[in-house]
């Protein structure tokens, strides 16, 4: 059981559970501000890396730089898929009512879309690239440099984007939609402009991710969806809606998986982390950090 | 009448240049199917690449041989079977039966070799197979189909014990995928370990969504074995080509299954790749091989630049030869093309092949290892361009 108390495994489960938790925000704004079930996601997190490759290998730009493209490039196809699509259909009621179903298709849609637009242009040829590959010691912690700068980045990234959303005036008017949609309207919340936003901050912030990513895995037209169910996995654990939950779940998987993993077996992955997942559906469908009740 | 006579010629020139060479080069159609989208479809273009290289060499020299008899230019039929090998069976049929194609060529992966195999047999087309490796391979009934590949799960184990044993390997950590060729691998693995001598230190499955290996990495340092095998695809080859340095792992003898062969992997690891041995059996400057280098810079130059990988795009290109000799030898005639690729001995850039049964009898399975940025055959011996060496400190 020394394995525990390896500081390089707490390194390790940190930059995984940071990651977890940085790829759950956007889906989680998008969910509990306009209830839009986003399976394309993970599509997300694949154009910021194809943007972070893309600046590398043409302008010799790291994902450092090229991150703030990639959260560009992705907010305004976020801006892009409101003003085009989801605008209208969040406007009408009755369409609103079965949005949170028929999101599910629309997005399914998109995704398979979007793969297949990135197939033809770039091929699914994996992609790769290297950065910052020298070790970095600090203490008795290890880690390529490319790591260091995804737990570093990805850490502050993550706590910044959910104390702004939580103490910000637009992060109030955000909790508020959050938690009603319809009474934050009659207290004179910008609604429209809020899901806009949303929108836009949540892919932002996904496609930021994707380039921090791409210096850790292949980059492929189908690396996202994995990453889609695990977002999914942390915002359910953390509570639909509840950034400061999806937070601390995506840190919790993290520790799970590095931990979990090394006492168990790599084996055991997936019966943890889904057993984990589960048992939070059965005995706390609210989720972690979630409240009583949820509002639809 | 100037005027008259000229157009009239022109007509005549016209005629001849569309009905001339239309004629003479009406195209071989050969069809095939290949994952274009869904899960294996990073792994497609290793093998259509390779197709498309063969094709372009083979039309710039005029066109396939045609058992003596002319050359005709290759036309592929080719459709995406969206990684689904029931979609692959419902293609083949399409080719075959619909779009009358003369030939047909390999999908890619061992589970879509299976489920094509009744359709090729039921309609009596050969088809040479690449991309696909499992011992049940040769539990197929020989007649339509053969497997070019060396790596059979069992010769590999068997070459592996002997390329560790040579190296006096005494104990070694084991950690593979539980995708079905790795697990194929440590069945075969495990006893002629043993029966070698050689200790198992550390063993460990892991799922193919693994995300971090560095719980495993720190048991396998406090082992301290000779050798660490790890069986492992691209994506979890990455993983540990990042924490065995974190955690310095140090051993003389490391091999990494799937990844290094392959250019992005390279391009991604460069200096840290050296010393790491792979699964491979080819280099572009072997001796003792047909068309090698030829391959090699047509595949450079088509793809700008990149490289073939040198495991499936390699096997992929070998299939293509024999195929391409056997209509050399008897022409078109599918039956007379099954007699073919039973009987001759083929020169392949593996080197000679013969089939036995359905296998590939004389290529050997193999390793490489990556020697300064080089990639060079270090076993088995009769075959390396170049020893293999004790992976030293990692580059940073």
């Amino acid at each position: 059981m020394d394995i525990l108390l390896s500081p390089q495994l707490l390194a390790a489960a940190l930059i995984t559970g940071v990651l977890y938790a940085l790829i759950s925000l956007g889906l989680n704004l998008i969910y509990g501000t306009m209830r839009l079930l986003n399976v394309a996601h993970g599509d997300l997190v694949m154009i910021g890396a194809y943007v972070a490759f893309m600046a590398f290998s043409l302008f010799n730009v790291g994902p450092l730089i090229s991150m703030f493209a990639a959260a560009i490039i992705c907010g305004g196809l976020g801006w892009l898929a409101y003003r085009s699509v989801l605008q209208n259909l969040l406007a009408n009621s009755e369409i609103l009512a079965r949005l949170e179903e028929n999101s599910l298709l629309l997005f399914f849609g998109i995704s398979v879309v979007v793969q297949n637009l990135v197939t033809l242009f770039f091929t699914a040829d994996r992609q790769g690239y290297e950065y910052l590959s020298a070790i970095v010691e600090i203490a008795d912690v290890r880690l390529t440099g490319a790591r260091l700068a995804v737990l570093v980045v990805g850490s502050v990234i993550s706590i910044v984007a959910v104390l702004y959303l939580r103490f910000s005036l637009f992060g109030l008017a955000m909790n508020a939609l959050i938690q009603n949609r319809d009474a934050s309207a009659v207290v004179g919340i910008n609604v429209d402009r809020v899901q806009m936003y949303s929108l836009v901050i949540g892919f932002g912030i996904t496609g930021l991710a994707g380039a921090l990513i791409s210096v850790l895995e292949p980059i492929t037209p189908v690396m996202g969806f994995p990453y889609t169910m695990s977002a999914f996995v942390v915002i359910i654990l953390g509570g639909l809606g509840n950034l400061w939950g999806g937070f601390l779940a995506g840190l919790l998987l993290g520790f799970l998986e590095i931990f979990g993993v090394a006492v168990t077996g790599p084996e055991w992955r997936s019966v943890l982390v889904y057993g984990i997942f589960i048992g939070i559906l059965i005995f706390r469908p609210q989720g972690l950090l979630g409240h009583g009740r949820i509002a639809r | 009448m100037l005027k008259r006579l000229l157009t009239a010629s022109l007509a005549l020139v016209g005629m001849f240049g569309l009905l001339g060479p239309a004629h003479a080069a009406d195209p071989v159609k050969i069809g095939f199917s290949i994952p274009k989208t869904g899960l294996f479809a990073p792994a497609g273009p290793s093998q259509l690449n390779a197709y498309l290289v063969w094709q372009k060499m083979v039309n710039d020299k005029g066109g396939l041989d045609i058992g003596g008899k002319g050359r005709r230019k290759i036309e592929f039929v080719q459709y995406d079977d969206k990684s689904d090998p029931a979609r692959a069976v419902k293609i083949y049929e399409k080719l075959i039966t619909s779009d009358k194609v003369d030939l047909v060529m390999a999908p890619w992966g061992t589970p879509h070799h299976f489920a094509i195999a009744p359709v090729v047999e039921r309609h009596k087309f050969p088809l040479i197979g690449n991309t696909a490796a499992s011992v049940a391979l040769r539990k197929v009934k020989p007649g339509y189909l053969w497997f070019t590949t060396p790596m059979m799960p069992d010769n590999l184990a068997k070459e592996m014990t002997a390329m560790l044993k040579s190296r006096s390997v005494k104990s070694v950590a084991i950690m593979y995928n539980l995708l079905p060729f790795a697990s194929e691998n440590i069945q075969f693995l495990m006893p002629a370990l043993a029966k070698a001598g050689i200790k198992v230190l550390f063993e460990a499955k892991y799922p193919p969504d693994i995300k971090d290996m560095t719980g495993m990495l720190t048991k396998v340092k406090a082992k301290n074995p000779d050798a660490v095998l790890v069986y492992s695809y691209p994506g979890d080859s990455i993983l540990y080509m990042n924490q065995a340095r974190e955690v310095g792992i140090n051993a003389k003898t490391q091999y990494v299954m799937v990844g290094p062969a392959i250019g992005f992997f390279r391009g991604m690891f460069k200096g840290n790749l050296d010393g790491i041995v792979t699964m491979a059996a080819w280099t572009p400057g072997m001796k003792n091989t047909t068309g090698s280098q030829e391959f090699y810079n047509a595949y450079k130059k088509m793809f700008k630049g990149h490289e073939p990988d040198y495991l499936d795009s390699v096997e992929v290109f070998v299939s293509s030869q024999i195929l391409e000799q056997a209509i050399a030898k008897v022409g078109l005639d599918r039956e007379k093309i099954r007699q073919a690729v039973n009987t001759m001995t083929f020169d392949t850039v593996y080197g000679k092949i013969k089939f036995d049964g359905v296998q590939n009898s004389i290529t050997p399975a193999g390793f490489a290892q990556i020697q300064k940025g080089k990639i060079e055959v270090v076993w088995p011996k009769q075959r390396a361009t170049s020893s293999v060496v004790d992976k030293g400190a990692w580059a940073k």
